[in-house]
């Protein structure tokens, strides 16, 4: 039999590890209570909490600020949501982009810049992933957080053995309980992260929402990467805006959003956007009946309703989270070159144009800007990306539901991509304001 | 629901406190696998649970 070891070691190594577990703990505290600063634009009226929606939401890590932009001049409205999934940063950098910038002449403008706030206060650090990454402004340099996918552990334990999705009944990965884009359309009671979809759907019913913009990122091996997906009501408007994206500014593809693939916003936010009085009456349908089998039974129910939201969810492209990636660090994140995946798209592997040697050449716009190279992938093209696939379908939106018209204004690609083509991710600084120097009534910290 | 889900939450974050003493008490008392490699081990493992407790990881 082995001797015992003494007790003084049995301390010291106890006290060694102790030492290493307060090195890792200090940073995942850090990452937790990091606050990013974001300057509201001069047409900010109030923020919100979500809470306001869900009450108990309140005092939880689910509970996430919203600035509304609101023109006082009657017209459509439109829900931004950033951060569904804090490991696509480029989401919530182009919402605090929008956030900053925009002005709105006509409707109301609701931004979300981190829609799951308890998953952007984990990072995914067992993956090696750094915790931050920085942007050069003429201000300083700033800090934005890399999240995770999913709800932090620390809010929403245990996962279950399998997840059934409410009210469908479907089985889902257990994960993806805490995966805020596997919730939708949330459930009053549930979950936080149920309740978090649930909150932004009573915000999207009661405000009745005409367009609801959801920002994604994707790795590079994914179909669904740089695409729209479209619920079906507003398919129309995704293809005109793909179609235009793809030949005057950048590749896009649309796709429709599947019937029974259950939880994703861009299926269930179009599917509970209805009267509320006629959502309880989907829910129950969903829950008791075949309705969750049989498509047609639910049309019936959503046929009635007053008003229905557009949907729209948007990828754009992420080398980061790509599963052949090599080194993952700060540099993949914000320039997006990577051998592996350079390789994959010489084998033709990827649904998404990169190219870290030549680059991708953008389509010439009417107006005869355009013709950016872009190599790799970096930040402000992923930003620019978002930011004018938001103008461009509620553009559209305003083209076929002129009921619904919404005039809003902030940089678009060119202006991001004619800055960011002479300096790199500097230009993205250029549209941020410095929070010292700008009035405290439009400076938060979240 | 949200009350019985709290609940449940709480259980198990006190759970990770019941297994963390266990584990501390065997780095000290256990009398099989005494070898310097299992303290370390047994450290090692130790740690995960305290960052978990203390609602940090």
């Amino acid at each position: 039999m082995m001797k015992n070891t003494p007790v003084w070691f049995k301390a010291l190594t106890l006290a060694l590890i102790a030492i290493m577990g307060f090195i890792a703990g200090k940073e995942f505290y850090e990452l937790r209570h990091y606050q990013e600063s974001v300057v509201v634009s001069p047409a900010f009226t109030e923020k919100i909490m979500l809470s306001d929606y869900l009450p108990s939401l309140k005092g939880t890590w689910g509970d996430t600020p919203i600035y509304v932009f609101d023109s006082g001049v009657p017209g459509g409205s439109a829900l931004i949501l950033g951060g569904s999934h804090p490991y696509e940063p480029a989401t919530m950098l182009a919402a605090y982009m929008i956030a900053e910038n925009i002005s709105v002449e006509k409707g109301k403008v609701y931004v979300a810049p981190v829609a799951n706030r308890s998953a952007n206060t984990l990072g995914m650090l067992g993956n090696a992933y750094p915790m931050f990454y920085h942007l050069e402004t003429p201000f300083g340099t700033k800090q934005y957080k890399i999240g995770d996918r999913n709800t932090n552990p620390l809010d929403q334990w245990p996962d279950p053995f399998v997840y059934v999705h409410y009210p469908s009944g479907q089985n889902l990965a257990y994960q993806d309980l805490r995966n805020f884009n596997r919730t939708w359309p949330g459930k009053e009671n549930g979950s936080l992260t149920e309740r978090i979809s649930y909150a932004f759907m009573e915000l999207v019913r009661n405000e009745k929402i005409d367009i609801f913009v959801d920002f994604h990122e994707a790795s590079l091996m994914y179909p669904v990467v740089d695409t729209y997906v479209a619920h079906d009501l507003s398919m129309d408007i995704a293809i005109l805006a793909q179609m235009n994206l793809d030949t005057f500014k950048f590749p896009m593809k649309a796709e429709a959003s599947p019937k029974k693939l259950r939880g994703l916003s861009h299926r269930e936010v179009g599917d509970y956007s209805i009267d509320p009085e006629l959502a309880k009456e989907l829910y129950a349908a969903e829950e008791f009946t075949n309705a969750k089998n049989d498509y047609s039974e639910k049309l019936k129910i959503i046929e009635k309703s007053s008003h229905q939201t557009l949907v729209v969810l948007m990828e754009t492209l992420e080398p980061f989270i790509e599963r052949v990636a090599g080194r993952v660090d700060e540099d993949l994140m914000l320039i997006g070159f990577d051998e592996f995946i350079q390789t994959a798209a010489d084998k033709r592997l990827l649904f998404a144009k990169y190219d870290t040697r030549e680059g991708i050449t953008m389509p010439i716009d009417i107006d005869g800007r355009g013709g950016y190279v872009v190599k790799g992938a970096p930040m402000y093209y992923r930003v620019a990306r978002h930011m004018e696939g938001t103008l461009e379908v509620i553009n559209m939106m305003n083209l076929l539901f002129p009921e619904r018209e919404l005039l809003i204004t902030y940089p678009g690609f060119h202006d991001i991509m004619e800055a960011g083509t002479k300096k790199g991710n500097e230009a993205i600084g250029d549209f941020l304001h410095d929070p010292a120097k700008s009035d405290p009534k439009r400076v938060f910290f979240q | 629901m949200i009350i019985l889900n709290e609940i449940i939450h709480i259980l198990y974050f006190v759970l990770t406190g019941v297994i963390c003493i266990f584990l501390i008490w065997n780095l000290f008392k256990r009398t099989k696998k005494t070898g310097w490699v299992y303290d370390i081990v047994y450290a090692y493992v130790i740690i995960t649970f305290i960052l978990r407790v203390l609602m940090i990881k």
